[in-house]
């Protein structure tokens, strides 16, 4: 058996539940399978935008199926799960709950049905897609209704549980981070619903939702749960306090009111009521309040520790998370005025902005939070060496991504602009196609180092000799 | 207790959550409510098997991931001679044939209207005005690079069949004209299955009729 070195890794593991160390375990691994899949899927589409003919005698492979097998699998697959997973760890440590047994019986029951509802519903959503039963033209909602199903059963489940968890609280105070994961679950079950009423699904009225959900199936789920997990995990690893409470709040509160009506952004230029795109443009620029509430917050509570950063194996990856949360968001407040998105919508340009945030942002912030916090649960640190060839690899393949779309982007939009042949602006941007795929490339591979180090974490013989045996 | 977010959970749950509901009320509901009565003014179009089911199709193999159907343009205030409201084109949508941008009227009783968000080939609009030929399609359709040699779009060969169609059901099937680029041996036939065929018929049905079938 391993002995953890680090003290207050071996003091806190040795506090947990050993069975709420496998729930959390089982939510990350079964993400991280999802995001090998979807790294695999989304590198075959990158070789096919050099290579068209690969693998092109299936239909069940064709490049319209597959892509959003590749966003959905990271979406709901991947990061959904892994965001999940943390979710119960910060949920039941910021309210103060005994770690040795922070959920009950059926709560923890109830929480392993959700994690294989969630598993059901992307597996299933996978075969619907590549078997030509596609919610097309609906983007992020490519799932036929009765595969998104268990995935909303299962928000509602943890949606529950987490409620409970904070109503259970040991102190008087609600840290912000519940407010972020709590006011998530809901926010998602509604924008959810909102994708799949059968009332508006024809002409103009469609649309409106359409732009409505693409938004905020991304801002108002993904956002404020790595937004609330890096609430906790930062200041826990740095081992101070966050710089501003109040910046939290104000982060809190002007996201939820100038982040849900900013939707018809996606739709400049559209027959949707001019006012519809013009709240949209405003409250886009606001977006800078909230975005920089949280990074500047971050980035304060970061400040003169670059010591504790540089000997940390799990902090890089929250700075490259809040600076890319930052500068994706910034980005994509300019992309919202008028003039940019002319020349800009439609092109590779807004991929590379995908990628920035859901890649950048988030799935770095995940990361962070994983390999500072699974340790605590576990007692099982993972190989250091793994963890920084992880990180070196995922950064360079998402800078020469994100950096080769964006400038791509850029080519096909002066193209265009200028009324040039179409197929020209095709021939032009073909080598940064090439830099998408070697990014891709190096990204791909770090998943499945990362994947190693990941199971390198998992609940072992320490976590069951030394994990307290909660509700013996 | 006071109600306070910072030391309520209800307060916590239940502000936040009103708050989205308000403005989604607001913002998504409302118009689209509106949309929606303004859709219902217009009749529904005729009922059009082939294209429906080319359009179901074009949806399983999902198309709109890399095209459009959207030229955009600003609403500006500006009119033509004869009084008609004009909505400029944008610079970049310009060239798709046409010289309108698109109306609400366009996507009407379209479920889902497929506007697209990723332009990796060109839009699709007017196509059936700019490419009026069934062969053309079939042959894009086989083999992009046959007819377009820097194309990116991956071939559908898997909707055509080299198999003498059942005479029965011969109707259904449509011959290809062989060209160079199909790669197909001397004497080899092939045929657009009905899938192909319904497709090919959807895209030659945009044509932008709403606007009166005009460039």
């Amino acid at each position: 058996m391993k002995i953890p070195v680090g003290i207050p890794i071996f003091i806190a593991a040795a506090g947990t539940d050993p069975r709420f160390a496998k729930l959390v375990s089982r939510y990350l691994v079964s993400a991280g399978l999802w995001l090998l899949v979807a790294s695999a899927v989304g590198l075959l589409e990158a070789f096919r935008l050099v290579h068209p003919d690969l693998l092109a005698d299936s239909a069940a492979l064709t490049f319209g199926r597959l892509r959003p097998v590749h966003v959905m699998t990271v979406l709901f697959g991947w990061a959904s799960m892994a965001l999940v997973g943390l979710s119960f760890y910060v949920v039941a440590k910021s309210a103060w709950l005994p770690m040795h047994k922070p959920m009950g019986r059926a709560e923890m029951t109830w929480a392993n049905v959700a994690l294989w509802l969630w598993n059901l519903g992307v597996a299933w959503g996978i075969g619907a897609l590549m078997s030509g039963d596609v919610n097309s033209g609906r983007e992020y909602r490519e799932y036929p209704w009765y595969c998104m199903a268990p995935i909303f059963a299962a928000v509602a489940i943890v949606g529950v549980i987490f409620y409970r968890l904070i109503a259970r609280r040991a102190v008087a105070g609600i840290y912000i981070s519940c407010w972020f994961i709590l006011a998530a679950c809901f926010w998602v079950a509604v924008t959810v619903f909102m994708g799949y009423q059968p009332w508006f699904t024809t002409g103009l009225a469609d649309r409106v939702i359409d732009g409505f959900y693409i938004h905020n199936a991304v801002g108002m789920w993904f956002t404020p749960l790595a937004v609330g997990i890096t609430y906790y995990a930062l200041p826990k690893l740095l081992n101070k306090p966050i710089y501003s409470y109040a910046l939290g709040v104000l982060g809190f509160f002007t996201h939820l009111i100038f982040y849900t009506v900013i939707g018809t952004h996606h739709y400049l230029g559209s027959p949707l009521p001019d006012w519809l795109e013009a709240v949209a443009v405003i409250f886009s620029v606001a977006m800078i309040v909230p975005v920089w509430s949280s990074t500047g917050n971050f980035l304060m509570t970061m400040r003169g520790e670059r010591l504790a950063i540089s000997h940390s194996y799990s902090l890089p990856f929250l700075v490259v998370g809040t600076v890319c949360y930052g500068l994706a968001s910034l980005q994509g407040s300019a992309q919202a005025l008028p003039a940019v998105q002319e020349a800009l919508h439609f092109t590779h340009y807004t991929v590379g902005h995908a990628h920035f945030a859901a890649y950048g942002f988030v799935t770095f912030l995940v990361w962070g939070a994983i390999y500072g916090l699974v340790p605590r649960i576990t007692g099982r640190e993972p190989p250091v060496m793994l963890v920084g060839l992880h990180f070196w690899l995922a950064l360079a393949g998402m800078a020469i991504y994100v950096v080769g779309l964006c400038s791509g982007g850029h080519v096909q939009g002066a193209s265009w602009g200028e009324g040039r042949p179409f197929t020209e602006s095709v021939r032009d941007v073909m080598p940064y196609m090439v830099w998408r795929a070697v990014g891709g490339v190096l990204m791909a591979s770090s998943h499945v180092i990362f994947f190693v180090a990941l199971w390198k974490m998992r609940p072992g013989a320490f976590t069951m000799a030394f994990g307290a045996q909660g509700g013996r | 207790m006071p109600f306070s977010v910072h030391t309520s959970h209800r307060a916590i749950l239940l502000l936040p959550a009103g708050l989205y509901v308000v403005l989604v009320l607001l913002c998504a509901v409302w118009p689209a409510l509106r949309l929606k009565a303004e859709e219902a003014r217009t009749p529904r179009p005729p009922h059009d098997a082939l294209v429906e089911r080319g359009r179901a199709v074009y949806r399983s193999f999902n198309c709109v991931t890399c095209h459009t159907q959207q030229v955009r343009g600003y609403e500006a205030k500006a009119f033509d001679l004869e009084g008609r409201r004009v909505v400029p084109v944008f610079t970049a949508d310009a060239r798709f044939g046409t010289d309108a941008a698109s109306t609400a009227r366009e996507y009407d009783w379209q479920d889902p209207p497929l506007l697209g968000t990723q332009r990796t080939g060109p839009d699709l609009l007017g196509v059936g005005l700019r490419l009026p030929g069934a062969q053309w399609h079939y042959w894009h359709l086989y083999a992009p690079r046959s007819v377009s040699p820097d194309s990116l779009m991956p071939p559908h060969a898997f909707l055509f069949t080299k198999d003498h169609p059942p005479p029965a059901e011969a109707m259904d099937y449509d011959e290809v004209v062989p060209i160079e680029g199909l790669g197909l041996e001397p004497g080899e036939r092939l045929w657009a299955t009905p899938d192909a065929k319904a497709l090919v018929e959807y895209l030659l049905s945009l044509k932008r009729e709403a606007l009166g079938g005009t460039r």
